[in-house]
């Protein structure tokens, strides 16, 4: 899929058929359609967990650059770099929002 | 009690086998020999044969549940059952009486109903302990039962894990690999000692892994179709508590006996 056209403002909510949880500070996903488990490390784990469908990119960006010790520009880049990849490996939907629409 | 029915035995459930002739009865008990049980059944799998078998597309295999009902599908054969009243439904087509996948399948179900997995691996018991050896195909874990020597060999190709109220322990199971029935003589159990995901070296060395490292190692090796959500979660749950309880590594090792020598080591 091509995100260069990822709006900040979109969420990317888990998808609810997801079996999920933390151990330590990491996260297990497993994608049942395929059967793969998909191990996040600390800062995957935290972002998985802030797609809630509730917080925008933006809003993810915001809390995970108060939590880790980065600049910005960087957690950004990560950060939307991941969620790319939940999105094209389809463990995150995509909510498109129409302009004006609050949450 | 059904007259004949064999009882077998696996990771402390116990099976009667019911609806077989006896031709059926006596290749049961012969195939499974050493995990044949006379302690009190817990679990009823009743037999019957399709009326019809259709040849086509095989499916892929499947567990399921969903309120207490569970079904399982490894081609030709489906089972359906009820965790509460532990009665097993088996329909069976072409082949064995009692289809060694579909059984090894409810082992693993019950197991992880259970909180323990049902595991890809190999297992040798030293000095009292069970070290259990698990990756893909090819990754040496029939290779290190045959190092064995006079340890005690719990199984080549399926090891039970179940957890207890001080430790977890590893239990032998019928369900052998190439290194044949020889692999699966004796219905054994040991506290587990140790995890080790394995890959094939010209040198020793090891690794100890995180408890999400172990799940991540694991999970593709659990004997279970795991894209049912539930069972999934199960799985994911069952495979956590026992790496938040269990020393796991990973090992790189040559086919030689100083893999004994050099588990000694491991912290």
């Amino acid at each position: 899929m091509d995100w260069t056209e990822m709006d900040w403002a979109e969420a990317f909510p888990r998808r609810r058929s997801m079996p999920w949880r933390t151990l330590d500070t990491e996260a297990l996903v497993v994608d049942v359609k395929s059967g793969l488990l998909y191990p996040l490390n600390s800062v995957g784990a935290r972002i998985w967990e802030l797609c809630d469908g509730a917080r925008s990119v933006d809003d993810i960006v915001g809390v995970v650059a108060g939590e880790f010790a980065a600049p910005e520009a960087t957690i950004r880049a990560d950060t939307v770099e991941f969620i790319e990849r939940l999105a094209d490996a389809k463990l995150v939907s995509v909510e498109r929002r129409r302009k004006g629409e609050s949450r | 009690m059904a007259e004949g029915a064999p009882c077998i035995e696996v990771a402390g459930f116990v099976f009667r086998v019911t609806g077989l002739a006896a031709p059926d009865r006596a290749w049961v008990a012969e195939r499974f020999a050493p995990f044949v049980s006379r302690r009190v059944p817990t679990v009823t799998v009743a037999v019957a044969a399709t009326e019809r078998y259709r040849r086509g597309r095989v499916a892929r295999p499947l567990a399921t549940w969903r309120n207490g009902h569970f079904s399982l599908a490894s081609h030709p054969s489906r089972a359906t059952g009820d965790l509460a009243g532990r009665r097993v439904r088996f329909r069976v087509g072409p082949g064995p009486a009692l289809n060694p996948d579909l059984f090894r399948m409810l082992c693993g179900l019950l197991l992880a109903r259970a909180g323990g997995v049902l595991l890809h691996a190999s297992a040798v018991v030293v000095r009292g302990r069970a070290w259990v050896f698990s990756g893909p195909s090819g990754s040496g874990k029939t290779t290190i039962a045959q190092l064995a020597g006079i340890r005690p060999v719990l199984n080549d190709e399926t090891i039970a894990l179940r957890p207890g109220p001080r430790a977890y322990s590893a239990h032998a199971t019928p369900f052998y690999g190439s290194g044949g029935p020889g692999m699966a003589r004796a219905n054994r159990r040991a506290p587990l000692g140790g995890l080790c995901f394995l890959r094939k070296a010209e040198r020793f060395s090891h690794r100890r892994l995180s408890p999400a490292e172990t799940v991540a190692r694991a999970f593709p090796e659990v004997m279970l179709p795991k894209r049912d959500p539930r069972v999934a979660a199960e799985l994911l749950g069952a495979l956590a508590a026992l790496a938040e309880r269990t020393p796991a590594y990973e090992l790189a090792f040559a086919p030689r006996a100083e893999l004994w020598e050099y588990l000694d080591g491991l912290d």
